[in-house]
C-alpha cells in the first residue's frame, strides 16, 4: 500500500493532553486530516483551528507527502 | 441608582484641591463606564488642540459597574486621556487591586487635572486625599516604588504608578500596578509624569453599591469557581496567550524583523513550550481564576512576567530568540514603564532605518545587550537616540525621513501589536480600524479569517466580523470593564456579562442593549479623533504601506508571493464604514449620530467639519 509522511504540530495545551509537540507519520496515501485529527487523543468537540503547510484545511481534504499538520486550539491573542 | 456610586472624584494637582462630582442615570445608562465614562469626560473637557503632556490634558481612571464585585475577571481599571503619542483619543486597561478599592472608596471614577508643581503621590482612602513628595521614588522603576509605597501601606492597598518613562514623558509609557499588569498603551504613563504623578495609591472600605448583593456574591463565586474549572479542563493556562506564537510561525502571520518576515526556523526557542518549562512563578489579577501571567527568570536573574504580544515584539521582531534575553527586555519595559509592544516595535523600527541605510548606527536585529541600552536610554531620553526612540516610530521616521515612513509599523501613530497583516486583510482592517490605533485588543480577527473565510477576501464578512469584535471587546469589555479572556479563550457565554450587570444595577438589560451604547462609544471616539484632525479622511484609517509593496512579499512559506492589495483594501474599508453607517471619510453620519443619541456631540464636530 503506497504511503506517505507528514508532520504533526500540536500547539498550546494540546501539546500536554496529546503528550507530544511535533510528531512524524507514515499514513497510508489518501488519508484525510480529520482521520489524523481523530486519530489524535484531544476532545473531537473541542474548538480548534487545523491548518495544512500554514492554510485553513477544508472538510475531507487529502494529506499529501511532506504535509505539515498544525492543531491548535483557538486564541483570542494577550 | 444601584450599581454606581454615582460620584466622581475630582483633583486638582496644580493647587491640590480634590472635590467630589456627582452623576445621574441619565450619564450613567448611556455612558455605563470604564471607556464610556473615560470618553466622555475627555470629549466634554478637553478643548482640542491642546499638548497632551500640558496641564490642560486630563488623566482619567474609570471603572465599571461589575469593576470589583466577585465575579470572573472583573479586577480591571481603564486609565485614559488625549494620548501623546497619537494625539487622539486614548484609553487602555489593567488588572490591579485600585479598581476594588476606587469602587469601596465610592468613586466610578478619578479625575486628575492640572500639574504639580513638585513630583508627588497622591493617597486616596474614602473621602480624604493626601499629597505627598514623590522625591524618594523619582527617578526610579516601577518595582522600587510599589515597594517604597507597600511599606508605607502595606500589600492590601491598590497603586498604579509609573516608571522613568513617565517621568521622563516617553510617548509610550504605560501606568503600571503590580498586583496585575500594566495598561494604557497610547502613553497615557507619560500623561501621569507630565503631571509630576508618581504614584496613586488607594484604600477604600465601603461597601459596592450592589442592588442584589446576596445574589450577586453567590453567583459570582460559583462562576469564579466554573471558569476556573474550565482553564484546568482545557489547560489553557499552561501557555496562556503564548502558544500564539507557534500559531503565528505556521500561518505566517509572526512578527519578525520589522515585520518584513512573517515566520521564522528560530521562532520555537521562545514559543509558549519553552516558556512553561522555564516557568518560575505564575500570576493573575484581582478576581481572576485564569492567572495568565507565566514569570521565568530573566538573562540578569529578574522574575519577567511574559505574554504572546511582549514575546513577539520584543522577541522575534527583534530577531531575539533567546527566551532570557526577552526576558529581560520584557523586565526592563516593566520596570521603566514602557509598553512593551511600541518599544518592541520602535526597537525593530530602528534597526530596519540603519538597514536600510536611513540612519547610521550601531544597533543591529538579534543583539539584545545593546536592545537593553536602548531601552535605558528611550526611558529616560537620555541623548539625541534616546530622544528620537522615546517618540515612537512615526515621530522617528518623519525625522529619519528616506522613505522610512512606509516601514514605520504603526496605526495613527501607534505601534501595530504582533500580528504580522501583509497577507491577513481582516486583521489589517481590525488594526486600521481601532480607535486607538494599531492595537489587537478592540478586535482580534485573525483566527476567525484563517479559520472561517478565505484568507485573500476583503468580503463583507470580515468587516463584519471586525465590528461584532469591536462591540464585543471594545465595546461591553471596556465599558463594563472585565476581562475577556474567559469569554474569548474559554468559551464562557456572553449572557452572563448582562446577568452580572442586572444583579448589580436591578435593571434589565439584554447584550442588545449594550451593542448601542458600544456603537455609540465608536461613534464618539471617532469625532474625538475628527476634532483633533479636521482634515480627517480614509487614509488615516490604512495600515502601513508595506504591507501593499509587491517586494515585500514573502518569498517562501504559506503566502510566498502574496500581499494586501490597496485597491481591493478600500472596498474591506467601505464594507466596514457602510456597516457602521460611517461616510467614506469614514466619519459617523448626521443619520447614525442622530439614531445613537449623540446629538449635542454632533452639533460639537460640526463646528470643525462638514458631516454627511
Amino acid at each position: 500500500m503506497p504511503t506517505i509522511k507528514i508532520t504533526v504540530k500540536l500547539i498550546g495545551p494540546l501539546i500536554n493532553l496529546a503528550g507530544f509537540s511535533e510528531k512524524a507519520l507514515e499514513l497510508p496515501a489518501e488519508t484525510t486530516v480529520e482521520e489524523v485529527l481523530a486519530s489524535l487523543p484531544v476532545d473531537p468537540q473541542r474548538p480548534k483551528i487545523v491548518t495544512r503547510n500554514g492554510q485553513a484545511v477544508a472538510p475531507g481534504e487529502k494529506l499529501r507527502d511532506g504535509d505539515r499538520l498544525a492543531v491548535s486550539p483557538i486564541y483570542s491573542g494577550g | 441608582m444601584k450599581g454606581w456610586t454615582g460620584h466622581i472624584l475630582r483633583i486638582n494637582l496644580t493647587n491640590r484641591t480634590h472635590k467630589i462630582d456627582t452623576f445621574g442615570q441619565e450619564f450613567a445608562h448611556k455612558w455605563v463606564g470604564g471607556r464610556g465614562f473615560a470618553l466622555k469626560v475627555l470629549w466634554d473637557e478637553l478643548r482640542p488642540g491642546i499638548d497632551p503632556l500640558g496641564p490642560e490634558n486630563k488623566l482619567i481612571i474609570a471603572v465599571g459597574p461589575i469593576a470589583g464585585v466577585p465575579a470572573p475577571n472583573t479586577g480591571k481599571t481603564v486609565v485614559a486621556a488625549k494620548s501623546p503619542l497619537t494625539g487622539g483619543f486614548g484609553d487602555g486597561n489593567l488588572g490591579t487591586r485600585a479598581t476594588e478599592h476606587m469602587r469601596k472608596a465610592g468613586y466610578d471614577s478619578i479625575i486628575f487635572e492640572g500639574q504639580s508643581d513638585k513630583p508627588i503621590y497622591v493617597y486616596i482612602e474614602d473621602d480624604k486625599v493626601q499629597y505627598f513628595p514623590a522625591d524618594e521614588i523619582w527617578g526610579r522603576g516601577t518595582y522600587d516604588t510599589h515597594d517604597y509605597l507597600y511599606k508605607i501601606y502595606g500589600k492590601g492597598v491598590g497603586i498604579l504608578s509609573i516608571g522613568q518613562g513617565g517621568e521622563n514623558l516617553n510617548r509610550y509609557a504605560m501606568i503600571r500596578s503590580l498586583e496585575g499588569r500594566a495598561g494604557g498603551r497610547p502613553g497615557i504613563g507619560a500623561v501621569m509624569g507630565s503631571k509630576n504623578l508618581k504614584a496613586i495609591v488607594i484604600k477604600g472600605s465601603k461597601p459596592i453599591p450592589v442592588a442584589d448583593p446576596e445574589g450577586m456574591r453567590k453567583l459570582g463565586i460559583e462562576d469564579l469557581r466554573k471558569v476556573g474549572e474550565i482553564n484546568k479542563q482545557t489547560g489553557w493556562s499552561i501557555q496562556s496567550t503564548t502558544g500564539v506564537l507557534s500559531w503565528c510561525n505556521e500561518v505566517a502571520a509572526l512578527p519578525v524583523h520589522n515585520m518584513r518576515q512573517t515566520h521564522h526556523p528560530d521562532a520555537w526557542k521562545i514559543d509558549g513550550e519553552r516558556l512553561n518549562n522555564a516557568r518560575v512563578a505564575t500570576y493573575g489579577c484581582p478576581n481572576c481564576t485564569m492567572r495568565c501571567g507565566i514569570a521565568i527568570r530573566d538573562h540578569e536573574g529578574h522574575e519577567s512576567e511574559l505574554d504572546y504580544e511582549n514575546i513577539g515584539t520584543l522577541g522575534s521582531n527583534l530577531d531575539i530568540f533567546e527566551l532570557d534575553q526577552v526576558g529581560s527586555l520584557n523586565y526592563l519595559c516593566d520596570d521603566y514603564g514602557l509598553d512593551t509592544i511600541s518599544a518592541g516595535d520602535t526597537l525593530a523600527f530602528y534597526a530596519d532605518a540603519i538597514e536600510q541605510g536611513a540612519i547610521k548606527g550601531d544597533f543591529r536585529f538579534g543583539d539584545a545587550e545593546m536592545a537593553k541600552k536602548l531601552l535605558g536610554m528611550a526611558a529616560r531620553r537620555q541623548g539625541e537616540i534616546g530622544n528620537l526612540l522615546a517618540d515612537g516610530t512615526m515621530r522617528m521616521s518623519r525625522a529619519i525621513g528616506h522613505g522610512s515612513e512606509a516601514y514605520a509599523m504603526h496605526v495613527k501613530g501607534l505601534e501595530i501589536s504582533a500580528y504580522n497583516c501583509k497577507f491577513c486583510p481582516g486583521m489589517a482592517l481590525a488594526f486600521a480600524t481601532c480607535p486607538l490605533g494599531g492595537h489587537h485588543k478592540d478586535s482580534w480577527v485573525i483566527t476567525f479569517e484563517i479559520k472561517q473565510t478565505k484568507r485573500d477576501s476583503y468580503g463583507p464578512e470580515k468587516a463584519a466580523k471586525v465590528i461584532e469584535l469591536q462591540r464585543i471587546r471594545g465595546g461591553l469589555f471596556e465599558f463594563i470593564v472585565a476581562c475577556r479572556f474567559p469569554w474569548i479563550e474559554l468559551g464562557w457565554p456572553l449572557e452572563h456579562y448582562p446577568e452580572y450587570f442586572n444583579r448589580v444595577t436591578g435593571l434589565t438589560w439584554s447584550l442588545d442593549d449594550f451593542w448601542k451604547i458600544s456603537d455609540r462609544i465608536y461613534a464618539l471616539m471617532k469625532f474625538f479623533w475628527v476634532r483633533e484632525f479636521p482634515d480627517w479622511d480614509r487614509t488615516r484609517d490604512y495600515p502601513p504601506m508595506i504591507w501593499f509593496d509587491p517586494s515585500n512579499a514573502d518569498k517562501d512559506g504559506p503566502i510566498a508571493g502574496k500581499i494586501l492589495e490597496l485597491d481591493k483594501f478600500n472596498q474591506l474599508l467601505d464594507h466596514y464604514y457602510e456597516q457602521r453607517g460611517w461616510d467614506e471619510r469614514g466619519i459617523p453620519t448626521k443619520k447614525t449620530a442622530e439614531a445613537l443619541d449623540l446629538k449635542d456631540e454632533m452639533a460639537e464636530v460640526e463646528k470643525y467639519t462638514r458631516l454627511e
